[in-house]
């Protein structure tokens, strides 16, 4: 039983990438781009802080250029999703065509973004060690395999939290259809870019403020497996981290599960 | 009573009891003005799409659907499916409750809706079919046996492997109902399948959604507005009107139900003052020297032989309203019984 449903999502994660990949020079391009950004913010850092014996809110040079490719590469990761479009399937009713199949929307889309997530990691990894041994540029390479491993498992937990971020903010569309890219931009753009840690390392901020955005599951994003990866966090702040981010995974989901049900007995599945 | 009520629904695929469905819709206002204002104090207005409507469908039957734009047929559907959420009312398929969407029940249904598509734009039809013998949990040996089957009779062997962007849409009709029927439904609810299609396309559908029907003992429910669909399907007919189920029976009982009017057919022989023959009937087509004309069932025989006394008339016949203008009346939303 378990064996076959999981057989199911896996399916739907293949068949997504066939799709993905139906347009091959779409594809390239779009990484082709990617790298070329990529080389824009390195340049650009590189050049800023030359000097290596510089050390900026606390950060080395070398730990700083880490840090901000580790926020473009993560961000990519976990700030991006598949699921990008529910709000939309809902107005437009398209929600219906999964409704009638024994299929589970949220996993559904979740196989979908994660089967996208490998094919970008494969080529993520082959672009970085060509880019590596060219341009050679000043990195932190984290040798202990625990906070490698830990670094993994956050940015997975990150990718579970988004997701359900973007179904809950999605949700809106069941009774405002046309609220639905409103709540997403104030939630999953505004609130997200300022304290995920995409725009600055959350901790220049205050220590008050830090304190209480700690509890809030916006650090968990980027900046918390950043903070893993860069070995900048102590045991008992790994510990409350991942305590205070699997809360937040379960309290999400429990909710997404409450407002989702509310959502289907008002849903009109409109067109047609 | 109680217990023969209980045997009976045992084999019933379908009963709908007093089923009301409304929606609510906030009042926008045409002008700009109104608009700021819902904005503001939003209006709500309750559209009651389905008035307490019941009707029950044996096993294996295959009942046709009918009504004007906006009777209720397509809501009624959404219930019977699971995708909306009944306001009031007792609603049973297969015996579960839609609205629970249980996997036992969904894989032994299946909706298919003319435009809404689940195949993959971008990919082959038999990525999409693969995809749902995943999702049904089929086994490889049924899935191949029904799909080789379901091709054949729809004539779409060739066409498994072309990205469906580049299928007509006959073809990708085709292959739509292939994808929904691929788990072998023994529920089948088809709003306006033939929808769009030319008529070699409605004619592989219709005789397909016959064969299905037979083959596997499949209960359909169909709705159209193509008259030859219900005409060559169809033996029960439930006809849906603003909401209230206004006939329920056999096509040939709605076809005697309704003819409340004979038509009369005449070949002039000489001029004709059109106004003065307007004043004894209702006409309905005149191109001299033939003119066809409708009247009540009961004036049949005493307006023909006014129109003989009356014109120059070379021949006269007095024949039923044919199967098609009734049916058509009943799309137009006219009432059945007056
Ligand atoms: N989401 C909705 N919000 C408000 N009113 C709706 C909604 N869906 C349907 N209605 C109304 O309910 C009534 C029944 O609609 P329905 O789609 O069931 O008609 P139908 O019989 O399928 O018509 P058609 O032949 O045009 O497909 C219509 O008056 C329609 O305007
Ligand atoms: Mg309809």
């Amino acid at each position: 039983m378990v064996r076959l449903t999981m057989y199911k999502y896996f399916q739907v994660g293949k068949t997504s990438l066939k799709q993905e990949i139906a347009y091959p020079i779409n594809f390239v391009m779009w990484r082709v781009r990617n790298i070329i950004q990529i080389l824009l913010v390195l340049f650009l850092w590189d050049s800023l802080i030359s000097d290596p014996r510089k050390v900026l809110f606390g950060y080395s040079r070398d730990m700083i250029l880490t840090y901000i490719f580790g926020i473009m590469l993560v961000r990519a990761f976990v700030l991006s999703s598949k699921s990008m479009d529910v709000a939309g399937e809902v107005a437009r009713g398209e929600l219906s065509n999964y409704l009638i199949r024994p299929v589970n929307y949220f996993f559904y889309w979740l196989s979908r973004d994660f089967a996208s997530k490998v094919l970008n990691l494969s080529f993520v990894f082959v672009e970085f060690s060509l880019l590596f041994l060219i341009l050679r540029p000043d990195f932190f390479f984290q040798t202990n395999i625990f906070y490698i491993g830990f670094f993994i498992f956050s940015v997975f937990i990150g990718i579970l939290i988004y997701t359900l971020f973007l179904f809950i903010t999605s949700s809106v569309t069941f009774w405002m259809p046309e609220m639905g890219w409103g709540a997403h931009f104030l939630l999953n753009v505004v609130l997200v870019e300022f304290l995920s840690g995409v725009l600055f390392p959350l901790d220049i901020l205050p220590q008050a403020i830090q304190k209480v955005i700690n509890f809030l599951p916006l650090p968990y994003l980027v900046y918390f497996p950043l903070q893993i990866y860069l070995g900048k966090q102590s045991t008992y702040e790994l510990v409350r981290g991942f305590v205070v981010e699997i809360f937040w995974l379960g309290a999400l989901a429990l909710f997404l599960n409450f407002i989702w049900k509310k959502g289907l007995k008002v849903y009109e599945s409109q067109g047609r | 009573m109680r217990r023969s009520g209980i045997k009976e629904n045992i084999n019933k695929a379908v009963v709908v009891s007093g089923l009301v469905k409304n929606f609510e819709v906030l009042e926008k206002g045409a002008r700009n003005i109104d608009r700021i204002k819902s904005l503001l104090k939003p209006k709500k207005k309750v559209v009651t799409a389905l008035k307490g409507i019941s009707f029950s469908i044996g096993k294996g039957e295959l009942v046709g659907f009918i009504g004007a734009n906006g009777a209720g047929k397509t809501t009624t559907m959404k219930i019977l499916s699971g995708l909306l959420y009944p306001t009031a009312g007792f609603v049973q398929v297969l015996g579960f409750n839609p609205w629970d969407r249980k996997r036992e029940f969904l894989k032994r249904i299946s909706l298919v809706m003319g435009q809404k598509n689940q195949l993959w734009w971008d990919l082959p039809a038999i990525d999409t079919l693969e995809l749902n013998r995943a999702i049904y949990e089929i086994p490889h040996l049924t899935f191949k046996k029904v799909l080789d089957e379901l091709v054949e009779i729809l004539d779409v062997k060739d066409l498994l492997t072309t990205p469906v962007r580049k299928l007509s849409l006959g073809q990708r009709m085709r292959f739509e109902l292939i994808a929904a029927l691929i788990h072998q439904p023994e529920v089948l609810f088809l709003d306006e399948p033939t929808i769009g299609l030319d008529v070699v396309g409605q004619q592989a559908i219709r005789d397909f959604i016959y064969q299905y029907n037979r083959k596997f003992s499949a209960t359909v429910m169909l709705t159209s507005h193509n008259m030859s669909d219900l005409v060559d399907l169809t033996k029960r007919v439930i006809v849906i009107d603003k909401g209230e189920i206004v006939f329920d029976g056999k096509l040939t009982d709605l076809i005697t139900n309704y003819a409340k009017e004979k038509i009369i057919k005449i070949y002039f022989s000489g001029d004709v003052n059109i106004g003065s023959l307007e004043k004894i009937c209702k006409i309905r087509r005149y191109a001299y020297p033939e003119a066809v004309i409708s009247v009540d069932r009961s004036l049949a025989a005493f307006t023909a032989a006014e129109l003989l006394q009356n014109f120059p008339v070379a021949d006269i016949t007095i024949e039923e309203e044919g199967i098609e203008s009734i049916v058509r009346r009943v799309f137009r939303g006219e009432a059945v019984n007056g």
